[in-house]
C-alpha cells in the first residue's frame, strides 16, 4: 500500500468517526488538500487491497470495516450515537475500534427474536448467545458483502 | 456472520447448508477486540496475513475453517 493511499485511508476513517457517517470523496479531499477524483482513485486502490469497500455502482464508501456506510441489522449504540456494523463480528468491532462500552442490537438470524447485548470492557452481558460464521476464512473476501 | 439464541437456532437456520463455525459470543467479542482495536488509529497500517492468522490462532480459532488464504 502506497504511503499516500495509507494517509487517505486513515483520514477517511478519522472522518467517518468524526462525522458519524461515511464521508464523501470531496470531504476527504477537502481535508487532505486533494481533488475528489484523486481520493476516488485512491479509494479504488484501497478497495482492491481490502482496506475499505466501495459500492460498485457509485464508487462511494460501502464499508470502512467494521463500520457500515448503510443501515444494517447490526446497530451499535455508543455514548453519543448509533453506528451500523456489517455483521455481528463488526458490531463488536465498532466498540473495539472506538474503545467504548456500548449496546449491540440485532435479532436471531433464525427466528427474528430481538437480541440486545450490553458490552462493557469488551465483555458481553449475555454469554448464552452464539455466533455462526458460514464462510471459511480463506474465502471471506471473495464476496465480502455476503460474508 | 450472525448471532443466534441457541445451537438449535443455528441448526434451523442452516437447514441443508454446510455448517461453518459456531463460537460463543464471548469468544466473538474477544476476536473483535483483538481484530479491530487499532482500526481508527491515525497511524494504522495494514497487518500482514501472518499477523492476522496469529490473532485467530491465539484465540484457539484453528483448523482449516479459520485458515486465511496464503
Amino acid at each position: 500500500m502506497e504511503a499516500g493511499d495509507l494517509e487517505l485511508r486513515n483520514l477517511t476513517y478519522g472522518l467517518f468517526v468524526e462525522l458519524g457517517r461515511a464521508p464523501a470523496a470531496a470531504e476527504v479531499g477537502a481535508r487532505a488538500g486533494r481533488a475528489a477524483d484523486e481520493v476516488t482513485a485512491s479509494w479504488h486502490r484501497l478497495h482492491d487491497a481490502h482496506a475499505l469497500v466501495l459500492n460498485p455502482a457509485t464508487a462511494e464508501l460501502r464499508m470502512a470495516n467494521p463500520f457500515s456506510a448503510v443501515l444494517t441489522a447490526f446497530r451499535v449504540r455508543t455514548r453519543e450515537r448509533w453506528w451500523y456494523g456489517n455483521c455481528a463480528w463488526d458490531a463488536f468491532g465498532i466498540l473495539a475500534a472506538l474503545d467504548e462500552d456500548g449496546r449491540i442490537e440485532t435479532s436471531c438470524a433464525d427466528c427474528g427474536e430481538p437480541i440486545a447485548v450490553e458490552v462493557a470492557d469488551g465483555k458481553p452481558d449475555d454469554e448464552s448467545l452464539l455466533f455462526h460464521c458460514l464462510v471459511p476464512a480463506r474465502t471471506w473476501w471473495a464476496d465480502i458483502v455476503f460474508t | 456472520m450472525n448471532l443466534f439464541r441457541s445451537e438449535e437456532h443455528v441448526r434451523a437456520w442452516l437447514g441443508e447448508r454446510e455448517p461453518g463455525a459456531t463460537i460463543p459470543v464471548a469468544k466473538l467479542s474477544e476476536l473483535a477486540f483483538a481484530w479491530w482495536d487499532t482500526r481508527v488509529a491515525p497511524d494504522w497500517r495494514p497487518r500482514t496475513r501472518d499477523e492476522n492468522q496469529a490473532i485467530l490462532d491465539r484465540l484457539g480459532l484453528t483448523g482449516p475453517f479459520w485458515q486465511l488464504p496464503g
